[in-house]
């Protein structure tokens, strides 16, 4: 059995499935055992001296009409039982996993790879699916089946049946044999096979190296080695699997073959009238009765072979239930702190007293140092400063996705690591650098902030971003899908949907995180200007790389190396900050040349 | 855009290939292998031969011991007789698999090396239009569908109808009325196991759907999780995965349902059947052992019966396989050389563009009126704003694409009379993005080329002074690149790519600048291989990074296509043009 905290629930929770698929499991396995015993039956009414007892045949027939009815509608129960209730507790855990992994932090997400998770997900989750329905008939059928056979074999005639049990190990060892030999070789097999796979497409990605070096005739040549190593490979595993497949049927006909000799020598001693003895042990077996032993063995194939896969099966599966219990239990580091407070009718007041911060995955690195500022509800703030000074890390920190220290960040006086994580989120929208879309339609893209957003919110959202006369223009404006199955957004297409999605949402604080930087001058003046305009009395950060984004702004943040360089209005800032001096300066020269462009 | 995904699809080729022309090619992939293919069809009528007879041996069996008088010695051989067939059998199936396993993967092996050769050899401009992932698809598992089709699908229609018809003959003679009475049972079979595999197969198409839908949302969920937190969005990710994940257990659950009833239906067939032709066989007065013959017979008789209606559907899908395979062997290459193309011997190294014009697609000129010369073992420089051309030049030098006007000259030849091959050996191209494959340092620097001695190697990588981190990497040159060479930075990654070209020994360098930060230490290591390189021969730099080009002989600045500046770099900056306000944008920045 496989057994596990995260699993046991299931158990119970579909104990009903589970006891209606196991009885009818047992239900088939029993009558099944009424076939053998007929046909003995029907063959000693026709080796009978004398006339047909046609009345007996009859009642046989019609009590193999009934077994046949039973087994028909047991084996459709057990199906339709165990398999729903595995393929439930696979989307069951699935689903457990999935709001684990809305749970889990973004250091969780810095730590282990989307690769990683999705195996879970997928390989593992299948495992124990496998497990738990088609396992199930194996244990049953291994258990209940092979036991009640070898009871009725035994109680025919117990000589006769501890001889057939000993080669009827070879096929329990035959099974964990199988596994053992072919598994080691299916790895390899598929293993090669990825190989091939890898090469090929690396091969077509890097196609401009290839044709650059003239290197077609020696990739062919490369691939020519990949195809063998794959075509041997498979070789290799076909010859045990072959193997396997005739030895197992190599055992069965030589048992069979057995059985037919020395039950027809010891049915013919019967018949003749002096018994074969054995042991002091007279066996009597008439020709019927050996026709149902030889029915029993054909039963007991299966259950012996379920047997012998079980080993290896169960070793899997909990493998993979290990792995899924372990991200099921992985600690969650952002979490809400006991009486949460939530936010409510936030101003956007935001403060950083003595801020510093440094990522989970680099501790020793302080990214930012002793940051302490104040920014009032309704500014306009622009913050600037070189790559990699920190300015990102500074407004992710108002989001709360990574833990702060306790006591340093601020939204309208209120420690963020003492509020409701989710209201702290709902009163900050960040548009983040890279433009994360989902693939969906345009308009639910913009929506997604706020899905009951009417379309006039939606549209009026899009006009905000300068991107309403972009979507109009695509196939189907709103309801055209992006990504990989539908339109092709540009980079500065994608940066504007963000930001109509970000706005939106009408948040408290909205912050731009460089997100215009792939926009022609003029419409990003015109975001700009929309910004200005729309967003008046409501707090507004923009992170910016070109000082012309910001130069409106009713004061600018300078960071350098993780600290304030300057915090005040543009035109005091000049004088005072060398940073912002420089790249004023530089701005001009950049108009020049951008000029000459036109 | 409507229209692209069509080019598209035509590309991956659905093309109808008409019946008589595709069992001719189809037949070409199996005549090398037609003395395995004969062998194998020999075991398979000895197989189904002895398998036939088997039952007959237990009817004797079973009539001898029912007579008056049962001799013993005849029970005994008889399942001696058994023992052996069962042996023979066997061994005979062995072999037939073995071999059928070994002509199978001969055909892939050939089928695969044809079609990545025929890729290999098309042009750069048709990758762009034809996605990676179904080029893969077709080199790696439609060459196996194709060749399944012989060894798997037609191998086991011919087994299966053999038996049939074999089982069948033997019963119509052991009793016909019985056999003709056996034709309902086998008809049923027959039609709920083509109903069955035509739900099935959709059952199973389905469930694919299922599980790639919910695979790419969940990769893109996890992926995007960072926007999800920011904006609450869990409780909606989390209903979309629902519906999601019960569409995925219906779909599975689905296919279950097929077989569910399906396997249970057969049996019941099966065991109805047999009551019948107990019921049937005492009626019409058969001997004991003809009925237990018939009880066999009836079982070797449902398996193939249910096999084939499988094998229909098989047959469609490894048709459509090879037709994807053939129309894509049917593309023919776009850049191809003419008849009269000639080798190009003796490189000097002078390039000339004389009046091109080139646009990817219509009018849409990215080129216009270009013309400029570079005489040999001159270094001349290409500078200007994202997309004016600078990149395109170089890929018109080595014929990526052709182009529509004017003419491009390699030591007064034209390109368009020289061999690819020989054009594109005389020059080396430094791209932008490096792309490393997965292998070794050393693999990556020759290129699977492993005629090229391991000293010639370390020499390019020393005169490129590639040396120095390669030593340093944990087993140097057969250090491990993986991932698409992650491990190695922007700067290890362009001197890799310059040892690669200073290795093949070309004439011409071309240089197509990467635009990623460098860091200044491995920038002044660039620069010095670079300044050594100019003495190969003539070299075409694109830079992004002016300090590169200082000591140019030539730089032409292009804008929107043409050309608006050239000369020397002093020539420039005393121009005060907009090289100047470039240069000093640049200078100053750092």
């Amino acid at each position: 059995m496989l057994l596990g905290k995260h699993l046991n629930k299931y158990y119970l929770r579909y104990w009903y499935l589970f006891l209606g698929g196991i009885a009818a499991l047992i239900a088939v396995d029993y009558v099944q055992l009424f076939l053998p015993r007929y046909l003995g039956d029907i063959v000693n009414i026709l080796n009978a001296e004398g006339p047909l007892d046609v009345d007996t045949v009859g009642s046989l027939c019609l009590k193999l009409l009934g077994v046949a009815a039973v087994m028909f509608f047991g084996r459709m129960l057990w199906r339709f039982t165990l398999f729903n209730a595995s393929f439930r507790i696979e989307s069951g855990l699935r689903r457990e996993m999935f709001q684990k992994s809305e749970r889990l932090s973004q250091r969780y997400y810095g730590e282990t790879k989307v690769g990683s998770i999705m195996s879970w997900f997928t390989t593992d989750l299948e495992e124990i699916q496998d497990y738990t329905g088609f396992g199930t008939v194996q244990i049953v059928d291994s258990m209940f089946l092979g036991l009640l056979v070898i009871v009725n074999m035994f109680a025919m005639d117990w000589v006769m049946a501890s001889f057939a049990m000993i080669p009827m190990l070879l096929i329990v060892v035959w099974g964990v044999l199988v596994e053992k030999f072919t598994a080691e070789r299916w790895t390899d097999r598929q293993e090669k096979y990825d190989k091939m796979y890898d090469f090929t497409q690396e091969n077509f990605t890097g196609i401009s190296v290839v044709k650059a070096f003239v290197k077609e005739t020696s990739e062919i040549h490369a691939f020519a080695k990949v195809a063998k190593k794959n075509k041997d490979a498979n070789l290799r595993f076909a010859k045990v699997h072959i193997l396997f497949d005739t030895l197992i049927e190599l055992i069965i006909g030589l048992i069979l073959a057995l059985i037919m000799g020395f039950g027809s020598w010891f049915v013919f001693a019967f018949v003749s009238g002096s018994p074969v003895s054995i042991f002091g042990h007279e066996i009597a077996l008439d020709p019927g009765q050996l026709v149902t032993f030889i029915g029993y063995f054909d039963s007991l194939i299966w259950p012996m072979i379920a047997l012998g896969m079980l080993v290896s099966m169960l070793g899997r599966a909990r493998a993979s239930l290990k792995r899924v219990s372990a991200f099921l239990d992985s600690p969650e580091d952002v979490a809400n702190c006991k009486d949460a407070k939530v936010l409510k009718d936030v101003k956007g007041e935001v403060e950083f007293k003595n801020f510093s911060f440094a990522y989970p995955a680099n501790p020793d690195t302080e990214v930012l140092k002793n940051i302490s500022l104040k920014i009032e509800p309704g500014e306009l703030i622009g913050v600037v400063g070189r790559v990699g000074c920190g300015k990102t890390t500074l407004l992710t920190a108002l989001s709360r996705l990574y833990n702060v220290e306790s006591g340093t960040v601020f939204i309208d006086g209120n420690d963020i690591m003492e509020c409701d994580i989710a209201s702290v989120r709902d009163s900050v929208a960040f548009v983040p650098q890279d433009s994360f879309l989902f693939s969906s339609t345009v308009g639910k893209n913009i929506s997604f902030s706020k899905p009951d957003a009417t379309e006039e919110e939606i549209r009026e959202a899009a006009e905000f971003a300068d991107v309403a006369d972009n979507i109009d223009a695509f196939p189907e404006s709103y309801d055209t899908v992006t990504g990989e199955r539908g339109v092709t957004l540009s980079g500065g297409q994608k940066q504007r949907i963000s930001l109509a999605r970000a706005y939106l949402k009408q948040a408290p604080v909205l912050i731009l995180d460089d997100s215009v930087s792939a926009v022609d001058v003029r419409t990003e003046e015109h975001i700009l200007e929309n910004i200005r305009e729309g967003r008046r009395g409501r707090t507004t950060i923009i992170i910016a790389s070109r000082i012309s984004s910001v130069a409106r702004a009713d004061r600018i943040l300078v960071l350098k190396n993780g600290e304030v360089e300057a915090f005040d209005t543009p035109a005091a800032l000049e004088k005072i900050s060398p940073t912002y001096a420089k790249m004023v300066e530089l701005q001009a020269l950049e108009d020049e040349i951008k000029g000459g462009d036109v | 855009m409507a229209v692209d995904v069509d080019e598209k699809d035509r590309l991956k080729g659905d093309k109808k290939i008409p019946l008589g022309v595709f069992i001719k090619r189809v037949f070409r992939y199996l005549k090398p292998e037609i003395g395995r293919f004969i062998l194998a069809g020999i075991l398979i009528l000895i197989n189904v031969g002895l398998d036939v007879v088997l039952p007959l041996i237990t009817a004797a069996v079973t009539d001898n011991l029912s007579s008056e008088t049962p001799v013993l010695s005849y029970l005994i051989l008889m399942a001696c007789v058994y023992l052996v067939i069962c042996v023979i059998n066997n061994v005979f199936l062995y072999f037939e698999s073995m071999v059928l396993q070994k002509a199978g993967q001969e055909i892939i092996y050939n089928l695969r090396m044809e079609i990545f050769s025929h890729i290999e050899g098309m042009s750069l401009s048709q990758f762009t239009e034809m996605p990676v992932g179904s080029l893969v698809t077709r080199v790696t598992s439609y060459t196996q569908s194709m060749s399944d089709m012989f060894t798997n699908v037609i191998v086991s229609v011919i087994r299966n109808l053999l038996t049939v018809v074999s089982v069948y003959a033997i019963m119509f003679v052991i009793n016909w009325k019985l056999a003709s009475l056996l034709l309902i049972s086998v008809a049923l079979v027959f039609v709920s196991s083509l109903i069955f595999s035509k739900y099935v197969s959709g059952a199973f198409k389905k469930e694919r759907q299922a599980v790639s839908d919910l695979n790419a949302f969940m990769n893109e969920t996890l992926s995007g999780m960072k926007t999800i937190k920011l904006f609450n969005r869990q409780k909606g990710k989390l209903d979309e995965f629902d519906e999601k994940n019960t569409f995925m257990r219906r779909a599975r659950f689905n296919v279950i349902k097929g077989f569910g009833i399906y396997r249970p239906f057969v049996s019941f067939v099966y065991i109805t059947t047999m009551a019948l032709i107990f019921w049937f066989g005492i009626k019409m007065g058969l001997s004991a052992g003809s009925i237990v013959a018939f009880y066999l017979y009836t079982g070797r008789f449902f398996n193939p019966v249910q096999q084939l209606a499988d094998q229909l559907n098989n047959i469609q899908k490894a048709k459509s396989a090879s037709e994807r395979l053939f129309n894509l062997l049917d593309v023919k290459p776009e850049v191809r050389d003419l008849p009269d193309a000639e080798e190009l011997t003796d490189v000097k190294g002078r390039i000339e563009f004389e009046n091109v014009w080139f646009a990817y697609e219509g009018e849409n000129w990215i080129l216009k009126d270009v013309s400029f010369v570079i005489e040999p073992g001159e270094t001349c420089a290409f500078v200007g704003a994202t997309g004016a051309g600078k990149t395109t030049i170089l890929g018109l030098i080595v014929r990526n694409y052709e182009i529509q006007r004017g003419r491009i000259l390699i030591d007064g030849k034209d390109i368009r009379h020289i061999k690819i091959k020989s054009l594109r050996k005389a020059i080396g191209q430094m791209l932008q993005d490096v792309f490393l494959f997965s292998g070794t340092v050393k693999t990556n620097i020759t290129l699977h080329d492993d005629t090229i001695p391991d000293e010639d190697v370390k020499a390019a990588c020393k005169y490129v002074n590639a040396d120095t981190f390669i030593e340093k990497l944990p087993q140097q040159y057969e250090d491990a690149v993986s991932n698409r060479g992650e491990n190695f930075s922007q700067g290890q990654r362009q001197l890799l790519s310059f040892a690669r070209t200073v290795l093949h020994k070309p004439k011409i360098l071309i240089l197509d600048e990467a635009t990623a930060n460098i860091d200044t230490e491995t920038e002044a290591v660039i620069q010095a291989s670079l300044e050594k390189m100019r003495s190969i021969g003539t070299m075409l730099i694109v830079a992004h990074r002016l300090s590169t080009i200082q000591h140019s002989d030539q730089i032409i600045v292009l804008q929107n296509g043409e050309i608006i500046e050239r000369g020397t770099h002093q020539e420039l900056l005393a121009n005060h043009g907009y090289y100047w306000k470039l240069y000093r944008l640049q200078f100053e920045n750092q």
